[in-house]
């Protein structure tokens, strides 16, 4: 394992921290329309919770809620620990890409408890609505990540990164790409696969949140998907290859693309509801991404 | 102190609005919306992330106390706006900007704040409860269920194995389900205060797990004679002339409308929000100068039908759509009911394409042939009767969508009639 | 700098900022927390919503768990696919394979179906 540098917590946390502002600045000035001053909105909604009165549900469990809150926004970063910024990451694990699901699994739980603790009814729906969303979607994200790791023979992201050097994985493993972003989408619970918060129950698991449990929630929910955006660079675009600019530039620029390009479905895909979603991601997506691992596993041989 | 109203003086800038309407509320509902949309306020869901409660319309007792407990459950910073009566243009403007002042007024906001906090969680409504006693009984462990005022007093009443109501609420009893399982049963009442549900309507479910076990209609009344969307051929029966084309984009805004809260409910906000937007422009726009009224129609006609044709082509929103609502109508009705979500959709498409059509049309309103059917004979009241039917046995989201592709207009509901029981 | 004292220190950093944003709260908004009911479309609760909830997927989480198990092997399979050689594919493609009929099987019997 290389030396850890100190540093790189920082500049994990500040690069998270922008790309999470970016994601709900875009949102914001998609939601708000062309020209309709959307732009500033998550900076007032920052101020506004901050100033809001606390809010506590009748009988609120509130070690759970803030459990859940704040687990959020900490498997979010954990989860980023293991991405390269630019040339290395905060560790680099020589399991890098199982703490990477490991941590991001860790949000179910998150989540569940969240919508159970506040004692509502919409919370309590939004809370199971992710446990299904995960059981669907958990395997083809496995598959995805596995071929990735197949294809550089290695679960350290630094390998995954240098085996890209020649080709990335996109090119010639783009069906794992596709069920990545897809179970990405649904990992991060933004846009078709925002069933969890969705507007059809009163704004799902945030329902009863205010001031700050809301304004953490809202940060894990931005830095999830920025982590999710982000963790696609290494793992499928080749990390900070790239001509002329330096590695981490590199890193940004695919990054930002990504998590633009989720913002932007989010906002122009109807919900996917689980009961009709779920055979698809067993019967389609799964012996996809095994097909993919096959011909991966052919070719590496 | 000072960061803290600069902080309440930022925020309350844009505030986060919920919109309220009351049943002959319409025209306000509409004129808000499409104020907020310009202003680009982004909607609230819930009370706890909303600053503004935005009132449309007179409402009467049941309504009324529901915007108030909905009131009382947002945190400060926060405004309510209460329009009624004849809009002028601009009130609602100026009620906008009113309400910002209010919210920006940080030491106002403190005191409201003051004179709330801590105090004890209220318990629930005495005369909520026992509504279920008219539905041929509850079979809760075979006890009868003649008495429901039981559950806010805290007391065991018989049943012997109950601990008492923690915080006054008592812990959900059980019931049984499609399954032959006794289940955990959970009150909830759909309406009348959510966002992107009919005005005024309120369907009292019973919820296992999110599957609706029962549903019953009851409509929270508002004041008023308007009725907004049927108003053209109102006029027409009445004898006024009325030009075709003036019917044709009530017609075409009331789809776009419907269309809108269909959309919305599905989660697919890009379209959602097109849709009310081709709705303002085709309700509100004024022709102003190199701009004729048939131009500015024919520019709407031009961007519906880019409008139509994504959503037409959108394939994962006809596969989330498909086989929802198939109407089971209820014995004994003769007519068939538009129960089938993705009919709904396509109907609503086809017919404000077809209306955008006429806009230009001068020739004198004959038909009484409403957005949902002849005018005069009321047909939202057929919908919220057999809205019970569609809804038993589906899940939360599955319901919601059914309701959505229904959209009963609860202005055309007379008021003394109770619409249906479950 | 060892790896897990740096990814200790992003852990306080994480939960400092945290408690930073509770702080603030606590400074900047009104005192006192409002005790609101749960938000029943401006009804009050007519019982706690913390309840047994029926999970109607829940054939479909011991089909998950079954998967899962099998991931167990996968990780490390991963690793030494290109030293061992064709073998570790075919064994555990067939052991894949095994699984998928069971999947197959559920979809056919309607577990991936509850509404």
């Amino acid at each position: 394992m290389r030396e850890a540098a100190a540093w790189t917590p920082v500049a994990l946390l500040g690069a998270l921290g922008a790309l999470a502002l970016g994601a709900a600045v875009l949102d914001g000035v998609l939601v708000a329309g062309p020209r309709r001053g959307g732009a500033a909105d998550p900076f007032r909604e920052v101020a506004r919770l901050l100033v809001q009165q606390r809010r506590r549900t009748l009988l609120a469990d509130t070690l759970l809620v803030r459990t859940g809150v704040y687990g959020l926004l900490l498997v979010a970063v954990l989860a980023g620990v293991v991405l390269p910024l630019g040339d290395r990451p905060v560790a680099d694990l020589a399991a890098g890409v199982v703490w990477f699901n490991a941590m991001e699994v860790c949000a179910w739980g998150a989540l569940w408890l969240t919508g159970w603790g506040v004692n509502s009814v919409y919370p309590l729906v939004g809370g199971y609505r992710f446990v299904a969303q995960g059981v669907a979607y958990e395997l083809p994200h496995m598959f995805a990540l596995i071929t990735a790791a197949l294809g550089a023979g290695s679960l350290r992201v630094g390998d995954v990164v240098a085996a890209q050097r020649g080709l990335w994985f996109a090119v010639w493993m783009p069906v794992a790409l596709a069920v990545y972003l897809v179970s990405a989408v649904a990992m991060a619970f933004w846009g078709p696969m925002d069933g969890p918060v969705a507007p059809d129950i009163a704004g799902g698991v945030r329902a009863e949140l205010s001031g700050p449990d809301r304004l953490v929630f809202q940060a894990g929910r931005y830095t999830l998907l920025a982590v999710v955006a982000a963790a696609a660079v290494p793992l499928f675009l080749g990390g900070g290859a790239g001509p002329v600019l330096p590695p981490w530039l590199w890193t940004s620029l695919k990054t930002v693309a990504v998590l633009a390009l989720l913002v932007w479905i989010g906002y122009g895909l109807p919900t996917v509801r689980m009961d009709r979603f779920m055979w698809l991601s067993w019967l389609v997506l799964i012996p996809a991404a095994l097909l993919q691992l096959l011909v991966v596993a052919i070719v590496v041989l | 102190m000072g960061l803290s109203a600069w902080l309440t003086r930022h925020a309350a800038a844009r505030p986060r609005p919920i919109v309220v309407t009351a049943p002959h509320g319409t025209r306000l509902r509409l004129l808000t919306e499409a104020e907020l949309s310009r202003r680009g306020w982004r909607d609230a869901r819930s009370p706890a992330g909303a600053d503004l409660l935005v009132v449309c319309g007179t409402p009467a007792d049941a309504l009324t106390r529901a915007v108030q407990v909905v009131w009382t459950e947002t945190p400060v910073p926060r405004a309510l706006v209460e329009l009624r009566g004849d809009p002028r243009p601009g009130r609602v403007a100026t009620a906008l900007d009113d309400a910002v002042g209010r919210l920006a007024d940080a030491r106002s906001q403190h005191l409201d704040a003051a004179g709330r906090a801590n105090a004890p969680a209220p318990l629930p409504h005495p005369d909520s409860e026992g509504q279920d006693g008219g539905h041929g009984g509850e079979h809760d462990e075979g006890h009868s269920e003649g008495h429901g005022e039981g559950h806010g007093e805290g007391h065991s009443g018989g049943h012997g194995h109950r601990m008492g109501d923690p915080g006054g609420v008592p812990m959900a009893r059980r019931g049984p389900d499609r399954d032959g399982l006794a289940l955990d049963r959970l009150h909830v009442p759909l309406g009348p205060v959510l966002v992107d549900w009919p005005a005024g309507l309120v369907v009292e479910t019973v919820l296992q797990g999110d599957v609706i076990q029962r549903a019953r209609v009851e409509v929270a009344a508002g004041l008023g004679e308007e009725r907004f969307w049927d108003a053209p051929w109102l006029a027409a029966l009445e004898g006024r002339h009325v030009p075709r084309g003036e019917a044709a984009r009530r017609r075409a805004a009331s789809h776009l409308d419907s269309l809108g809260r269909l959309l919305s409910v599905a989660g697919w906000r890009g379209a959602a929000a097109e849709s009310r937007r081709l709705r303002d422009r085709l309700l509100w726009e004024r022709p102003h100068e190199g701009l004729s009224r048939g131009r500015a129609g024919a520019e709407v006609s031009r961007d519906f039908t880019g409008f139509a044709r994504r959503v037409r082509r959108s394939r994962l929103l006809g596969w989330m759509l498909r086989d929802l609502g198939t109407a089971r109508p209820a014995p004994g009705r003769a007519v068939p009911v538009p129960g089938d979500v993705a009919a709904s959709l396509d109907r609503w498409l086809d017919e404000t394409g077809a209306a955008l059509e006429d806009l230009g049309d001068r020739s004198p309103l004959g038909d009484s042939e409403g957005p949902r059917g002849p005018v005069d004979e009321r047909p939202s009241e057929e919908l919220l009767a057999v809205l019970p039917a569609l809804v038993t046995g589906t899940e939360l989201a599955v319901a919601r969508l059914i309701v959505a592709g229904l959209d009963p207009d609860l202005d055309q509901v007379r008021p003394a009639r109770e619409a249906s029981h479950g | 700098m060892e790896p897990w004292t740096v990814v200790l220190g992003l852990l306080g950093a994480l939960t400092a900022g945290v408690l930073a944003v509770y702080t603030a709260s606590l400074l900047l908004a009104p005192p006192g927390t409002l005790e609101a009911g749960p938000f029943l479309s401006g009804a009050r609760p007519r019982e706690h919503a913390l309840s047994r909830f029926h999970v109607r997927w829940y054939t479909v989480t011991l089909l998950f768990l079954a998967f899962d198990m099998e991931m167990v092997f996968m990780y490390p399979w991963a690793v030494v696919v290109a030293e061992v050689g064709v073998s570790a594919v075919v064994e555990m493609f067939a052991f894949l394979g095994l699984l998928m009929a069971g999947v197959v099987y559920a979809w056919r019997e309607g577990a991936l179906r509850w509404a």
